[in-house]
């Protein structure tokens, strides 16, 4: 039998002393890893703070100020937005979390409340009149407060002010619908203008311009519709259980919502977010209802950059509504350093305006958008105000199963509603049945 | 038509096959690697196009100057190197006595130690952060190699044991008649001659670090959080950089396509070994 020979793989003296010599230098590196300052997380002058990845620019010069003030570093650890969830999820169960602040999404805090710490004292009367109703009721769970918004959002409307200031448009849409060409305020109107704006612009026989999108994929903005039609109790009522999906005014604004499909791309059952603000950019949207942050993230090189308006968020039978995105910060109840989590949560509402110039340019006191009134880049502060203050701006339950009901129950629904001849009466009683069974 | 030409025309079509299956399975990497260079609007143009209208820099420059990126790159070398070294460690011994000795404890092993790989990742993502807070290892590379090993050592021992399976037990044993001691033996004759494989084992060690998510989102925050999760942070609720994303991916994928490169003749050798015996 002939041996194979070991000399064709054989690796020579020099790379066996480089592999020894990398692997040398990673152990002493893998000690405690490069990133950060190294320091131990249990000293007295340095914080922690979770925040999803888009929100760390919001809290970056609240961080800073703090630094100079206080001598107090605040770190702040970015995560992906679902790995957030997991993340903080795990760790308040585990019962030893490595953050000392967590930024958490709205949805979120009846599912961690009682693992946060209460910061009601924390919420004077002048805190609460600085704040958008809705925001004071989402914080607040099992009569505690748990979170302290630190910037908020909302859908508003966008649309194209090259299209709506076109004198032929005007007058065009005047003589077809004898009123005039302005960016929407209710339902028909919205409608109107979709269906006015939905043409072959190049003569192809294409239809490359759309009135509007509609998103199949989220929920959101079907609720937002919902709050819109009047309804007071969206989808459920936290309190009792009793699901309310099915009710006329959740129906009117399925029907609603679905009614703009002809004016709007294919392909609505996958259209999501990102999506939608990707048709919106590249020019193919006369309208989008959006949330209000996308007014400061229009690339450069977009062909509509300099023509986007924006207004408050449209109104149905009960008028304008939208649903507020906030985000609160939190502190874990089995932190190690409540009290100076607790300055710092005080200290970020306090210096709140600072949020204002960052890239998504949210903040959450009304004091802090009134701030910028009349600057430029911030016109789309009054929209979302205007949206934010109406009465039927209803926060989402506050359920611990919200996250699992969106995820199981309302995308699916929306994803099958937005199919050609669907059932809607008939979805939202499946629809209702499946989160009893969930909620139960 | 002679034997000569139909030969010809097959290995034609054979290159042909060939080829359209790089592209298939490349194409996704391309279009990454191509997105990178791409500015905001063409990057996220409907209906999308392969080439970039403009091509830019600017995502590359972006990518790298965004705060935490040239540490996350430096933690997941630390992490991959320390995990890759790790399960070679323990894997190697390990397969050796399973494959030399074939006892029925050794048989168990191998078997529990592939089951292993059947739990899911996620299942164990809590009891490791409370281990590893245990240990004082939280936040650290050192931790994440640990938990990164759970996943490559079952499969790496696995492969080290269909490798030295490949090699006749008359090798080690003329070692040990000529005065090697076993582990002697192991090291000085059967592991030369099994370096192709070895080689393969650690890439596919170091893949499962350099690629792995869940443990470093869960085990990591300021001081070793690896790229994979700087990657997932370049999309937020507010938005998606697919031009800083696909550009950090591209520099994060060149390291393993050089380590690839490197090692392509062990690998090529590992590959092969055991295919012709005697």
């Amino acid at each position: 039998m002939k041996l194979r020979t070991a000399r064709p793989g054989r690796p020579g003296r020099r790379t066996l002393i480089a592999a020894a010599s990398v692997s040398a230098a990673a152990l002493v590196l893998s000690g405690c890893g490069v990133g950060g300052s190294g320091e131990a997380a249990s000293d007295t002058d340095e914080l922690t703070v979770v925040v999803e990845g888009g929100g760390k620019a919001e809290l970056q010069p609240i961080a800073d100020l703090y630094k100079e003030e206080t001598g107090t570093t605040v770190t702040l650890v970015e995560l992906p937005y679902a790995g957030l969830y997991d993340r903080v999820s795990s760790e308040l169960q585990a019962g030893q979390p490595s953050f000392d602040v967590a930024a958490l999404d709205a949805i979120w805090l009846p599912a961690f409340a009682p693992a946060l710490a209460p910061l009601d004292d924390l919420y004077t009367d002048d805190v609460e009149s600085d704040l958008f109703g809705g925001l004071v009721s989402e914080a607040k769970v099992d009569d505690s407060f748990v979170g302290m918004p630190v910037w908020t959002n909302s859908e508003i409307l966008f649309y194209r002010t090259d299209l709506f200031e076109d004198a032929q448009n005007m007058a065009d849409f005047e003589a077809e619908y004898g009123y005039a060409l302005a960016a929407p305020t209710t339902w028909e109107e919205y409608r109107d203008v979709a269906e006015f704006f939905t043409r072959d612009t190049d003569g192809d026989g294409t239809v490359d311009l759309y009135g509007t999108d509609v998103k199949g994929a989220v929920e959101t903005e079907w609720l937002a519709t919902v709050s819109q039609a009047g309804e007071e109790t969206m989808v459920l009522d936290a309190a009792t259980g009793e699901v309310t999906i099915d009710s006329a005014a959740h129906q009117e604004a399925l029907d609603f919502y679905v009614s703009l499909l002809p004016f709007a791309p294919a392909g609505a059952a996958q259209l999501d977010w990102a999506g939608s603000q990707n048709l919106f950019y590249q020019g193919n949207l006369a309208m989008m209802r959006f949330w209000g942050h996308a007014y400061r993230q229009t690339p450069d090189d977009s062909p509509v950059k300099d023509s986007i308006g924006v207004a408050p968020m449209i109104g149905g039978p009960a008028g304008v509504a939208g649903v507020p995105g906030a985000w609160y910060l939190s502190v874990p109840a089995s932190g190690a350093k409540q009290d100076a989590a607790k300055e710092f949560v005080a200290f970020a509402y306090e210096h709140n305006a600072l949020a204002a110039d960052t890239s998504l340019g949210l903040v959450a006191r009304k004091s802090a958008f009134e701030s910028k009134a009349g600057e430029p880049g911030f016109e789309n502060y009054p929209a979302l105000v205007t949206t934010l203050e109406a009465p039927q701006s209803l926060p989402r339950p506050a359920t611990p199963e919200w996250q699992e009901i969106v995820d199981s129950v309302l995308v699916p629904l929306m994803q099958k509603a937005v199919e050609p001849g669907a059932d809607t009466a008939q979805l939202l009683s499946e629809a209702k049945s499946q989160i009893e069974a969930i909620v139960e | 038509m002679n034997p000569l030409e139909t030969r010809g025309k097959s290995r034609i079509l054979l290159w042909v096959l060939l080829a359209v299956a790089i592209v298939i399975y490349g194409f996704p990497f391309l279009y990454l690697l191509l997105t990178s260079f791409k500015t905001p609007l063409d990057a996220i143009s409907v209906p999308p196009s392969v080439l970039p209208e403009t091509w830019t820099l600017d995502n590359y420059v972006a990518a790298l100057s965004r705060g935490g990126v040239p540490a996350a790159l430096i933690n997941s070398v630390t992490t991959a190197v320390v995990s890759t070294v790790l399960s070679l460690v323990l894997a190697v011994p390990a397969a050796y006595a399973i494959t030399r000795f074939r006892t029925p404890s050794g048989r168990v092993f191998i078997v529990a130690a592939l089951v292993t790989r059947m739990v899911p990742t996620i299942a164990v993502g809590a009891p490791l952060i409370e281990l590893m807070r245990t240990l004082g290892l939280t936040d650290t590379s050192f931790g994440l190699a640990l938990a990164h090993t759970t996943i490559s050592l079952p499969l790496s021992i696995w492969l080290m044991a269909s490798f030295f399976e490949a090699v006749p037990d008359e090798l080690s044993e003329a070692a040990e008649v000529d005065g090697c001691s076993r582990i002697q033996a192991m090291v000085r004759v059967v592991l030369p001659v099994v370096s192709g494989g070895l080689a393969v084992t650690a890439i596919f060690a170091f893949l499962a670090s350099w690629n792995e998510f869940l443990f470093a989102l869960l085990l990591t925050s300021v001081r070793a959080q690896t790229t994979p999760v700087v990657i997932a942070n370049f999309q937020s609720q507010f938005g998606l950089d697919w031009g800083g994303m696909t550009a950090l991916a591209a520099i994060y994928s060149l390291p393993v396509i050089l380590l690839t490169l490197f090692l392509q003749r062990h690998i090529v050798a590992g590959l092969t070994l055991g295919a012709v015996k005697g």
